[in-house]
């Protein structure tokens, strides 16, 4: 299976559409990279080689060791309910990579004079600058109960990372039960950087309310989640429009 | 963990204010790659809800992560269609 990424660019008053463009290209360019290391449905990708022992850390590209050290930081700061090197198989940085990647994307467009960009890759949610250059981006949250409306609207930090079972099933693994498992129907992180908020988020929704606990101690990011039951809960800071 | 995310095309539309570019991939339970295009079909039911989303003045949709099928069925696909 693969998903969608979208692109949503706001350009300046002094923009040059063309240089844009290229931009944009570069920043697709950067998705298709990470996916072709990162990929465990290829099965000639380094991340798959890695897996298999067929290659050492230090044969791999040196991307593969920068995204394990951020799953590392963010195993230690979920209090180990985001655990890449629990899940059957061999390690498994899926639950980061693809915000790491979005962020990475979205820092390519970062370097052109233009009010905003927000970068969406299928629902985690990278972004810079506003709309109108002034304010910031605001980002619906999906109603895990009813997927085509909306559960509540966050004013953007920068990252916006939604985890759940309700698009495609059970496919989240508790480190702990060890066993496909979540607690919540929902959860969402924002903060600074969507690889960690990406990370935080998949813990989020398989721990539930313990890991809302170690999300308050962190500097800079803010956790939602949304019961089985439709009842939300947050951190204290959380930027809740409505 | 069955899921990745494989971008195979590029669509790029262009609106008075903003740019908007939608990257589309999938690779089936082979490893080989389709494409898969947006079904226009879909979006009529979703219309109401993207003009709530625009009246609520959100420029993203943040949710569990979906796969290109998905995509289709999603708000966020319906913000894009309609340009907002």
């Amino acid at each position: 299976m693969g998903t969608v990424v979208t692109f949503d660019v706001y350009p300046g008053e002094f923009s040059d559409e063309d240089l844009l463009r290229e931009s944009i290209e570069s920043a697709v360019t950067i998705l298709h990279d990470a996916d072709d290391v990162f990929s465990t449905w290829k099965s000639e990708s380094p991340l798959s080689r890695l897996r298999r022992g067929e290659i050492e850390l230090d044969q791999a590209p040196l991307v593969v060791r920068e995204v394990l050290d951020l799953c590392e930081v963010a195993r230690s700061l979920s209090n180990g309910w985001f655990d890449p090197w629990s899940i059957p198989g061999g390690v498994d940085p899926t639950g980061l990579v693809k915000g790491w990647a979005a962020q990475r994307a979205l820092e390519e467009l970062h370097r052109h004079a233009i009010d905003g960009a927000i970068v969406n890759a299928a629902g985690d949610v990278a972004s810079f600058g506003g709309p109108n250059g002034s304010s910031k981006f605001r980002v619906g949250i999906v109603n895990p109960a009813k997927p085509q409306t909306l559960a509540c609207i966050v004013q953007s930090p920068g990252a916006v990372a939604t985890s759940g079972e309700y698009e495609r099933g059970q496919h989240l693994y508790d480190p702990f039960a060890r066993t496909l498992a979540t607690r919540s129907a929902s959860a969402t992180v924002v903060g600074p950087k969507l690889g960690l908020a990406d990370a935080l988020a998949t813990a989020l929704v398989i721990g539930g309310r313990d890991v809302l606990g170690a999300i308050v101690e962190l500097q800079g990011y803010e956790g939602l989640i949304i019961e089985p039951d439709g009842s939300m809960r947050m951190t204290p800071a959380f930027p809740l429009v409505r | 963990m069955d899921y990745n995310f494989g971008i195979l095309s590029v669509k790029v539309q262009v609106t008075g204010t903003k740019i908007t570019n939608v990257s589309i991939g999938a690779i089936n339970d082979g490893g080989n790659f389709r494409s898969v295009s947006i079904d226009q079909q879909a979006i009529p039911l979703l219309e109401q809800e993207a003009m709530q989303a625009q009246s609520a003045n959100i420029q993203s949709i943040s949710g569990a992560s979906y796969t290109s099928a998905g995509f289709i069925q999603s708000l966020q696909s319906a913000l894009t269609q309609l340009g907002l």
